[in-house]
């Protein structure tokens, strides 16, 4: 098992991963594509039955290594309806490319306040819940609603995960488990050895949740408070990077790093190594399936969403991206595997999430951020 | 009297190449050239202009108006920092490039017996991709570098003496990158040099030192012209080496507009500072180009 699990600890740290990585995956699934092909016959089985055939094509936009391999196969068996991938390294990425006019994707799975932004912009379809009875009975209601789609109009959860902080158990001898723990450790006996995501709404939102504030707070004096506090930071800071810290924190040239879970639950395949979501709360993230407009083939999205949300595939996806799942825990408890479930980087306890918001900054809030966080770097 | 003679003799000049003496080309076979400048750079700058006077809208709308808000945004102790800063590290990389170009250039043109290996030496860098050179740099200002380790262990540096990630490492890769584009074009003043001029005012009664300034120095200046804005220009832009070897700890104009397209999602204030950067890189090198022009003439 521990071999196991370490082969996908490395894989689902792609997620927010490199060009190189991206355009590798982007090439395996080009030769692989066509195996999908020809399996789409009569009387294939799925384990909720009600699978209805829809055949065409699937063009699914995604991050990299975001889903498991045997899931492919597995629903074009159940569907008859082939899949064609390609990935994008960002939501920006992926906005760009939408908004520069792209069409012809039938699904994709942006971060929640892009899922806002690409609503706004026009670039959505509406989902039809009615064509998605396995996600209205199995989703967990936490990930209805969410902030960024009120009305679940356009989005509906594939996966989330939480933004806190890794430190390495052998370096560091205190177990941090604030965001107070982490500005102390950072200013104090570890200055120089503590990393940042390069990201102001983590960063800052972190640091707003510390003083007690929300994670968007678009209040001026409490975002001031919260500058205050990271200009005293910012000498004791390393480096600040969203790509690099993985690494920084194996080699040991960092102990402390702010960052996501996945990242955290990386470095702890490769040395000893705690992911913390802090006592004070901080961020949670979701990606979210939509259909993006112009889609040819929404059906087969429809039936992708309500294919993966049949408690035993989704368990088939965490088990391979070990990120949360939006499946009620109760259904995808008998189904998943045990180690898995045990894991608290991928099913944190419920206590912990209660204190979690999702990144949802007014566009006032993003430009006094962007001016924070253009001070704090210029310190 | 010597300005006016060389006034002359350049009017003289370029009458005589403007005249009907050469060969004469049809104006249509600038016109490949003409549309690629119109297509890719003044539509580009055209579109900047009209960004930076708009207005961003919620999260990613742009509103066609005219507002001088970004700028009046712009004006702030904050970001004029971030372009000093810029102004000063472009100015240091093409000083600290001319210093340490001139010498190896001028050794390649009138000493050096194999050119052509050492001209290869400064161009195979250009084989690898900028950003590879960039991360290699990574490896060799880790603190577990064999030198670093070696002056530790000898007691020179600290124990916690690390390069990466500082101020020192942005320099060092500013210096190393952009090289090559200071030594090539002096390379190319200095090899067309009659150095028997050089001798001729030594044998008049010149020191060294003074051949050098009245003699070759005018005569390559429009190399270290041309070497100067290639380096200098790109370094006003330049945002990728403060992010692998600064550890984005610092904040140059270059990273501040990518943060606005790429991040912060504000196009409009975005196009203005980039505006703003022209602005005052056109202003600084006209000025360089004027003095540097005079100088010519009086040298001459």
């Amino acid at each position: 098992m521990p071999e196991e699990s370490r082969t996908i600890w490395e894989r689902s740290y792609d997620r927010k991963g490199f060009i190189a990585i991206s355009a590798m995956t982007a090439f395996l699934a080009a030769c692989g594509g066509d195996d999908d092909g020809g399996a789409g016959g009569e009387g294939a089985k799925t384990t909720t039955g009600a699978m209805e055939k829809v055949g065409g094509t699937l063009h699914y936009y995604n991050w990299a290594d975001y889903v498991n391999p045997k899931t492919y196969p597995a629903f074009t068996k159940a569907t008859g309806v082939k899949v064609k991938k390609d990935f994008f390294v960002s939501n920006e990425d992926l906005q760009a490319k939408l908004q520069a006019g792209a069409t012809g994707y039938d699904l994709a799975a942006p971060t929640g306040y892009m899922v806002k932004i690409l609503n706004e912009a026009g670039k959505l379809e509406k989902i039809d819940w009615s064509k998605l009875p396995n996600a209205e009975k199995n989703i967990d209601p936490k990930f209805r609603k969410l902030p960024f789609d009120p009305n679940d109009e356009v989005s509906v959860a594939k996966d989330w995960g939480t933004t806190g902080y890794v430190y390495r158990t052998d370096l560091v001898k205190e177990r941090p488990t604030s965001w107070r723990d982490f500005f102390d450790l950072a200013k104090g006996k570890y200055s120089k050895k503590v990393t940042l995501l390069d990201g102001a709404p983590e960063v800052i939102g972190s640091t707003l949740v510390m003083l007690g504030h929300s994670y968007n707070s678009e209040d001026e004096g409490e975002l001031d408070q919260a500058k205050k506090e990271l200009l005293e930071l910012k000498p004791h800071i390393l480096a600040i990077t969203s790509t690099q810290y993985k690494q920084m924190v194996v080699a040991g040239r960092a102990s402390i790093a702010l960052g996501w879970n996945g990242d955290g639950a990386f470095v702890a395949s490769k040395k000893p190594a705690e992911y913390v979501v802090a006592e004070e709360g901080g961020e949670f993230w979701v990606d979210s399936y939509v259909i993006p407009k112009g889609s040819r083939n929404p059906d087969a999205a429809h039936a992708w969403i309500n294919f993966v949300y049949d408690p035993k595939n989704n368990a088939t996806e965490t088990e391979y991206t070990f990120y949360g799942s939006p499946v009620k825990r109760e259904l995808i408890k008998p189904v998943i595997d045990p180690e898995v479930f045990k894991n608290t980087d991928v099913f944190p306890p419920t206590s912990q999430l209660e204190k979690l918001e999702a990144n949802d900054i007014s566009p006032k809030g993003t430009r006094l951020r962007d001016r924070i966080w253009t001070e704090f770097k210029a310190a | 009297m010597s300005v006016e003679a060389s006034r002359l003799s350049l009017r003289r000049r370029r009458t005589v190449t403007a005249g009907a003496g050469g060969p004469r080309y049809p104006g249509w076979l600038a016109l490949p050239a003409t549309a690629w400048y119109a297509f890719f750079f003044l539509g580009p700058l055209g579109i900047l202009a009209v960004f930076s006077v708009s207005r961003r809208e919620g999260y990613t709308d742009i509103v066609y108006s005219f507002t001088l808000e970004n700028f009046r945004y712009l004006w702030d102790p904050l970001y004029g920092d971030v372009f000093l800063r810029t102004f000063g590290l472009a100015l240091f990389g093409t000083a600290a490039t001319l210093l340490v170009g001139f010498p190896f250039a001028y050794y390649l043109a009138r000493y050096a017996r194999r050119k052509t290996l050492l001209l290869l030496l400064v161009i195979i860098p250009f084989w690898t991709s900028f950003l590879i050179r960039t991360y290699a740099w990574l490896i060799i200002l880790s603190p577990d570098f064999p030198i670093f380790r070696a002056l530790r262990d000898a007691g020179i540096t600290s124990e916690d003496f690390s390069l990466l990630y500082t101020r020192e490492a942005i320099y060092i890769g500013v210096v190393y990158n952009y090289l090559p584009l200071m030594v090539l074009p002096l390379y190319a003043a200095l090899e067309r040099m009659d150095w028997s001029l050089v001798e001729a005012a030594e044998d008049l009664g010149d020191t060294p030192f003074t051949a050098f300034r009245r003699v070759t120095l005018p005569l390559v200046l429009p190399g270290v012209v041309a070497g100067s804005l290639l380096v200098f220009i790109p370094l006003t832009g330049e945002y990728l080496i403060p992010v692998i070897l600064g550890g984005d700890l610092t904040v140059f104009a270059g990273n501040l507009i990518a943060q606005q397209f790429v991040t912060a999602r504000d196009w409009p204030f975005g196009a203005a500072i980039a505006m703003v950067v022209i602005g005052a890189m056109t202003i600084a090198i006209l000025i360089y180009a004027r003095l540097t022009a005079r100088e010519v003439q009086y040298g001459g």
